[in-house]
C-alpha cells in the first residue's frame, strides 16, 4: 500500500520585492507518494527552489498549506518544523553546503548525532565507503573536488535514513561526468532505501532518471508527466 | 543537547573560527589583566598589611593623641589591662643640623623625630646598622637617624647632629622600622631619640604638634574579642571630650587601608573601561564571525537543529573561548603582584605584599566571562534570524528574534555592565556614573564614526589619487566593522590622551615656579619673643612678603550654651567619620569637629583668598568684619560651621589653657586653600585673646637659593622654629600624583590595546573577503606592494577618524576637568592633538597590516574560484 508522503493545497508564495509584491508561486496543487521520485523542471526563476524550500518547511507559503505526512506545516512553529526535519528530511544543494570546518566523516556523522544514532561512527564510515570515499574520511571539504563534497553530501544526506530526500540543482555545479556519476549514486541509493526523491533541476537529462516530471513556469506547473 | 555534544560541537565547529577568535581571545586577555592586575595589587598589599598589622602597630593596641595622653588613660590601663606593657611615644617634625668644625650648624633638613622608650619595638624589628638593640644604642646623648639624613647632612655613624638645640652623637643608621610604611607621604627622614634625650631639647614647650602615643602589649597573645574588649573599655574610661584615637593590630592599618581601597576602586573602574572595550571588540569579533556561519547556520537549521539549539550551542561557544581569554588574561594579571615589587622597591616592599590572590583571579574571570557574554549576546541574537530557506534564496526572509529577546539582551547588557562596574568601584552611585558616562562617550563617538562613515560615502572620490579612493571607499563600506573599531580606538585614545593632558597640566603647575603672591616657606612654632630676630633672618636672607600670625591653641567648650561634653554625649558612639557622608537631615554637631584640637588666631582683614558668605545683619552694610562693639566676634569656616552645626548670630566658646572665652558668630568665610595664604577656620576678633599662650606663624617668600642659608640659621639660633618648605612637599606631591598617573596611563594604555585588539579582530574576521578582494586586485595588475598600500591607506583612515574623535573627547575632558573642577587655566598643547592622530593612525595601521597579512597572501587564481 503506497501512502502519501507530501501534498500541496494551493500553495502560493509571494516576496516583497523592492516595495512591490512578487508573486514566486501561484496556486500548485501537488501530490507525491512514499517512495515516488519527482523532478521538477523549469527555467531560472520559475519557482522550483522555492517550492522545494516550501516541502521542507524551510519557508511558508503565503497562501495553501504543505503536509508532510499528513501533517499540515502551517500549524507548526520553527521548533517544531525543525523536530519534523530532524531526521525524516535528507538535504542536497547545488552548492553542497558542507561544513568547512569539519573532516567528511564528521560531517556525516552531523545528522546521525542530531538524530541520535547509536554507532554513528561506524555509520559514518559505512556510508563513506558507500559512496566510495572510504580513504578521504579525515579530509576537509577543502581538500576534496567538487564530485567529492557532492557524494559526501549525499551519504550525509542519506545517513540518518530519511523518508523524503531533497535535492536542488544537486548536479548543477559540477561537470557532466562527475555530475553523472554522483546521479547514479543518487539513484542508486535512492532505490536502495527506497527513499522519496523530489528533485529540482533545469537539465531535462537530469529530470529523466526521476519516475515523474512536472514542469513549472512563473510559478505555475504547466505540465506532468 | 547533552553537554558532551555541546563541548564535542565547540572543539569541531571552532576549528575554522579560531583565527577570528584569537582576537575575541585577546580583547578579553586585555581586559582581564587589567582588572585582575588592580584587584590581585590591592588585596596583595591589603593581605600583606593584615598578616603583618602587629608589626605595623608595633603593639597590640595603640591609644593616640594630639595632647599628652590624660591620667585617666593610666588608671584605665592599670584597671582593665594591669599586665600589660606599655611604650610610650612621641612623634613630632623639627630640625636636624650639622655642625661646623667651629660648632655652628652649616647644613640642616627637615625630619621626622620619634621618642621611644628603651622597649620599642614590642613586634618586628628595627633594623640598625652597625647592628644592635635601640635600648643599648639610645640614651641622653644619642640618636639614631636614616640614611636619607646622614647623607642630606653630609654625616658618618659618631658624628654630631644638633636636634631641637642639643646636640646628639650619632650611634647608628636605621634602616628598617617596623611601624613605617613605605608609600606613605612623610615630611622628612626619621630621628630617634630616648626621652632622656629629648628632654635636653628645646622642644618641649613646642607641644602642639606632638603625636602622642601609648602602645600596649598584652600578656597570652590575645584574640580579636579580647583586645576589642580592652579597647572598648579603655575607650569608655576616657572623658568623651577627650579626643584619642584607639587601635587594635586586628583593624590592620585602617586609614591606610581605606585610602588603598578607594583608589583601588578608581583603577578598577579605569580597569573595567578596557575589559568593556573588549567587550564591544568580543560584540564586532561574534558579530562578523556569525555573518561568515549564516550560510552553515542555515544548513544546521534545515538539518533540523532548533533556534535555542543553535543559540545554546554559540553561547557554548562564547563562554569556552571567553574563559580561554579570561584564564589567559588573569595569569597576565595576577603576575602583577609578583612583580611589583621588584619594579617599585621604594615603593612596596616585598614582605608587605601577599602576592599569591586567588580570589582577584577568580572574579576577573567571573567578570571576563560575564562581559563577553553580555556583549555577545546582543550580536548573538541575529541567530534567530537565519531562515533555513537562505540555503535555496540568499535573500530568504530573515526571521526577527522576538522583540523581547532583543529588548532583553540591550537591558541585560546595561544592567550588566552596572554591576560589573558595582562590584568594580563597590559604590552604586560609582556604578551609575561610569555606566552613563560610558554610554554617552560611546554614543558620541559613535555618531561621530558614523556621520564620517557617511561623509566617506558621499565623497566624491574620483578627486583624490586611487589609493586615498580606496581607502575612503574601504571606510564607507557597510558592514565591516569599521564604526566599532572606531569607537573602540577612539575611547582608548580619549582615556590615554586625556589623562595625559590632565596629568602633564598638574605636574607642570606642581613643580613650576610657585604662584606669584604665595609664599615659599612657613615657619612653625616662633616663640613671640622671637620673632622681632627671625623676622630679620628672614629679611637679611632676602626674603619678602613676610607675613605673621598669632597662633592660639584652643578647645571648644560650648555651642549655644551647652557644653561640648553634653553635646558629645548627645552625639553617643557613632563617629560619623568612620562612617563618611552623615544621614540626611542630621543636624547634630560632629563628634570630631568638637573634640578636635583648634588652632585659632586675630585678624582685623581676611586675607584676599576669604570671602565672606554670611554676615550678621547688623554689619551687611559693608566690608568691616568686626562690627558688635559690645561682644567678642567670631568669624568661621562654611563646612567647619556646618560641622559644628552652627550659624551666624550663635554664640560659641573656646576653651584656651583652662580658660572660658564666649564669642558671637558674626560671619561665614569661604577660603581658597590653593593660595598657599595662612588659612584658619577660626578668626577670631582681635584684642579677646591677646594674652593667651601663643606661638607665631610665620610665611615668607624666599628665592629657592637662599633657603639653605635661611635653615641653617634659624636652626642655630632658634631651634625650636620648624621651617616647612613648600617647594619639595609640592615636588613630593607629585611625585605621588606621577605615580597615580602612571598607573592610570599603563591601564589607559590596555584600552588602547583593546582598541587596537578590536581594529585587529575586524580585520581578521573580513579575511575571506579580503582575500577575494587581494587575488581580484593582483588579477587586474595591482602588486603586491600596491594592494599594501590600498590597505594601510584603509587602516590609516580609520585610525585618523579614531584618533582625532578620541583625541576631541580628551580635549574636551581635559579642559572641562581643568577649567571647572581644579580651577586652573587649562593651556592644553595643540600638538598633542595631532600626536594624538598620528599615533593612534599608525597603531591602526600596524594592527590592520598584521590582521590581514594572510589575505595579503591571496594569489590572483583564487579570484576564478
Amino acid at each position: 500500500m503506497t501512502s502519501r508522503r507530501v501534498e500541496c493545497r494551493g500553495v502560493g508564495k509571494v516576496l516583497p520585492s523592492g516595495g512591490e509584491q512578487l508573486t514566486i508561486l501561484r496556486d500548485i496543487d501537488l501530490a507525491i507518494d512514499a517512495g515516488e521520485s519527482v523532478a521538477i523542471l523549469g527555467p531560472s526563476g520559475s519557482g522550483k527552489s522555492t517550492l522545494l524550500g516550501l516541502l521542507a518547511g524551510l519557508d511558508r507559503p503565503t497562501t495553501g498549506s504543505v503536509l508532510l505526512d499528513g501533517e499540515a506545516l502551517e500549524d507548526k512553529d520553527e521548533d517544531e518544523l525543525a523536530l519534523l526535519r530532524r531526521g525524516k528530511v535528507g538535504f542536497v544543494f547545488q552548492a553542497f553546503h558542507l561544513f568547512a570546518n569539519l573532516t567528511a566523516h564528521e560531517n556525516i556523522r552531523v545528522p546521525l548525532d542530531l538524530t541520535g544514532v547509536d554507532g554513528s561512527a561506524e555509520r559514518a564510515t559505512e556510508l563513506l565507503e558507500r559512496v566510495g570515499l572510504a580513504a578521504r574520511a579525515h579530509h576537509y571539504p577543502s581538500q576534496l573536488s567538487g564530485g567529492e563534497m557532492q557524494r559526501v553530501a549525499l551519504a550525509r544526506a542519506f545517513g540518518p535514513n530519511p523518508s523524503l530526500l531533497l535535492a536542488d540543482e544537486p548536479t548543477g555545479n559540477l561537470d557532466s561526468k562527475t555530475g553523472e556519476r554522483v546521479l547514479e549514486l543518487l539513484v542508486e541509493m535512492r532505490e536502495r532505501e527506497n527513499t522519496t526523491l523530489v528533485l529540482v533541476t533545469h537539465d531535462p537529462a537530469v529530470a529523466a532518471r526521476a519516475e515523474r516530471r512536472i514542469v513549472l513556469e512563473a510559478g505555475a506547473i504547466v505540465s506532468e508527466s | 543537547m547533552k553537554l558532551g555534544g555541546i563541548l564535542r560541537f565547540v572543539r569541531r565547529d571552532s576549528r575554522g573560527s579560531r583565527g577570528s577568535l584569537v582576537f575575541f581571545v585577546a580583547c578579553v586577555a586585555i581586559g582581564v589583566a587589567a582588572v585582575v592586575a588592580v584587584d590581585g595589587v590591592a588585596r596583595a598589599i591589603d593581605a600583606g598589611l593584615r598578616s603583618r598589622s602587629r608589626e605595623l602597630l608595633a603593639a597590640d593596641i595603640a591609644v593616640q593623641g594630639r595632647q599628652p595622653l590624660p591620667a585617666e588613660l593610666d588608671a584605665a590601663i592599670a584597671r582593665v589591662a594591669p599586665d600589660a606593657e606599655r611604650i610610650d611615644v612621641r612623634e613630632l617634625a623639627t630640625m636636624a643640623g650639622a655642625l661646623s668644625a667651629a660648632g655652628d650648624v652649616e647644613r640642616s633638613r627637615l625630619c621626622e623625630l620619634k621618642v621611644v622608650d628603651a622597649a620599642y619595638p614590642f613586634y618586628g624589628e628595627l633594623t640598625l646598622e652597625p647592628a644592635g638593640r635601640l635600648a643599648d644604642l639610645l640614651d641622653a646623648s644619642t640618636a639614631v637617624v636614616a640614611p636619607e639624613l646622614m647623607s642630606g647632612l653630609g654625616l658618618a655613624v659618631g658624628d654630631t647632629v644638633r636636634v631641637g638645640g642639643a646636640d646628639f652623637r650619632v650611634a647608628a643608621v636605621v634602616l628598617d622600622e617596623p611601624d613605617r610604611l613605605d608609600f606613605a607621604l612623610v615630611l622628612g627622614p626619621r630621628v630617634f631619640l630616648s626621652s632622656a634625650g629629648f628632654d635636653r631639647t628645646s622642644l618641649l614647650g613646642v607641644g602642639n604638634r606632638v603625636k602622642y602615643r601609648a602602645l600596649l602589649r598584652l600578656p597570652g597573645n590575645p584574640v580579636e574579642d579580647e583586645l576589642d574588649r580592652v579597647k572598648d573599655e579603655l575607650d569608655d574610661s576616657i572623658p568623651a571630650t577627650v579626643r584619642l584615637r584607639f587601635e587594635t593590630h586586628f583593624e590592620a592599618q585602617p586609614g591606610v587601608r581605606r585610602g588603598l581601597e578607594r583608589f583601588a576602586s578608581f583603577l578598577g573602574l579605569v580597569a573595567l573601561l578596557s575589559l568593556v572595550l573588549g567587550g564591544i571588540g568580543v560584540a564586532e569579533v561574534v558579530r562578523s564571525w556569525l555573518r561568515s556561519r549564516t550560510i552553515g547556520i542555515a544548513v544546521w537549521r534545515v538539518m533540523g537543529l532548533r533556534p535555542r539549539e543553535i543559540l545554546v550551542l554559540h553561547v557554548a561557544h562564547i563562554v569556552v573561548f571567553a574563559l580561554i581569554g579570561s584564564v589567559l588574561g588573569a595569569v597576565l594579571g595576577g603576575a602583577v603582584p609578583f612583580a611589583l615589587p621588584a619594579l617599585m622597591p621604594d615603593l612596596l616592599s616585598a614582605d608587605l605584599v601577599e602576592s599569591w590572590q586567588p580570589l582577584a583571579l577568580l572574579r576577573g574571570i567571573g567578570l571576563g566571562v560575564g562581559v563577553a557574554l553580555l556583549f555577545a549576546l546582543s550580536a548573538l541574537t541575529a541567530v534567530w534570524r537565519v531562515s533555513p530557506a537562505l540555503v535555496l534564496r540568499s535573500d530568504a526572509e530573515p526571521l526577527p528574534a522576538p522583540r523581547l529577546v532583543r529588548i532583553g539582551a540591550l537591558l541585560l547588557l546595561g544592567g550588566g555592565l552596572f554591576a560589573s562596574a558595582w562590584i568594580q568601584g563597590g559604590r552604586a552611585d560609582y556604578a551609575g556614573w561610569f555606566t552613563g558616562g560610558l554610554a554617552v562617550l560611546a554614543l558620541l563617538l559613535f555618531l561621530g564614526a558614523r556621520a564620517l562613515v557617511w561623509c566617506a560615502g558621499v565623497l566624491p572620490r574620483g578627486r583624490f589619487g586611487p589609493t586615498v579612493a580606496h581607502g575612503i571607499a574601504a571606510l564607507a563600506r557597510p558592514g565591516v566593522g569599521t564604526v566599532g573599531a572606531i569607537v573602540s580606538l577612539g575611547l582608548g585614545t580619549l582615556v590615554v590622551t586625556g589623562m595625559a593632558l590632565i596629568e602633564r597640566r598638574l605636574q607642570s603647575e606642581l613643580r613650576g615656579a610657585l604662584p606669584e603672591n604665595a609664599p615659599s616657606v612657613f615657619l612653625v612654632d616662633v616663640q613671640p619673643d622671637q620673632w622681632e630676630a627671625v623676622e630679620r633672618v628672614l629679611a637679611d636672607g632676602g626674603a619678602d612678603r613676610i607675613d605673621m600670625v598669632p597662633v592660639i591653641m584652643a578647645r571648644l567648650a560650648a555651642i549655644r550654651g551647652d557644653t561640648v561634653a553634653s553635646l558629645v554625649e548627645d552625639r553617643g558612639d557613632d563617629d560619623e567619620r568612620e562612617r563618611g557622608e552623615r544621614d540626611e537631615g542630621d543636624r547634630r554637631p560632629r563628634r570630631w569637629a568638637l573634640t578636635r584640637e583648634q588652632r585659632l588666631t586675630w585678624l582685623d582683614e581676611l586675607p584676599d583668598s576669604n570671602r565672606v558668605t554670611a554676615r550678621l545683619a547688623a554689619n551687611a552694610a559693608d566690608d568691616v568684619l568686626w562690627r558688635d562693639p559690645e561682644r567678642d566676634e567670631i568669624s568661621l569656616e562654611e563646612d567647619y560651621a556646618e560641622n559644628l552645626g552652627v550659624g551666624v548670630g550663635d554664640s560659641i566658646a573656646f576653651d584656651v589653657q583652662g580658660l572660658e572665652f564666649e564669642f558671637l558668630v558674626s560671619s561665614l568665610r569661604q577660603i581658597e586653600w590653593e593660595s598657599f595664604d595662612i588659612n584658619f577656620f577660626v578668626v577670631v576678633e582681635p584684642g579677646a585673646l591677646d594674652d593667651a599662650p601663643q606661638m607665631l606663624l610665620a610665611a615668607a617668600r624666599v628665592a629657592s637659593s637662599a633657603e639653605d642659608a635661611i635653615q641653617d640659621q634659624l636652626v642655630q639660633s632658634f631651634p625650636n622654629v620648624t621651617m616647612l618648605r613648600i617647594r619639595p612637599i609640592l615636588e613630593k606631591v607629585a611625585d605621588l600624583l606621577g605615580r597615580i598617573a602612571l598607573g592610570i596611563r599603563v591601564l589607559g594604555a590596555f584600552t588602547i590595546l583593546a582598541g587596537v585588539a578590536i581594529l585587529a579582530g575586524s580585520v581578521g574576521a573580513s579575511r575571506l573577503r579580503r582575500g577575494n578582494e587581494v587575488a581580484l586586485l593582483k588579477t587586474l595588475g595591482v602588486t603586491r606592494r600596491g594592494v599594501l598600500q590600498l590597505f594601510a591607506m584603509e587602516f590609516a583612515l580609520s585610525g585618523l577618524v579614531a584618533g582625532a574623535l578620541g583625541a576631541a573627547g580628551a580635549y574636551a575632558l581635559a579642559w572641562g576637568f581643568l577649567e571647572h573642577v581644579v580651577e586652573l587655566e587649562a593651556d592644553l598643547p595643540p600638538l598633542g592633538f595631532v600626536l594624538a592622530m598620528g599615533l593612534t593612525a599608525t597603531l591602526a595601521v600596524t594592527a590592520g597590516i598584521a590582521a590581514s597579512l594572510r589575505a595579503l597572501r591571496a594569489r590572483p587564481i583564487e579570484s576564478l574560484r
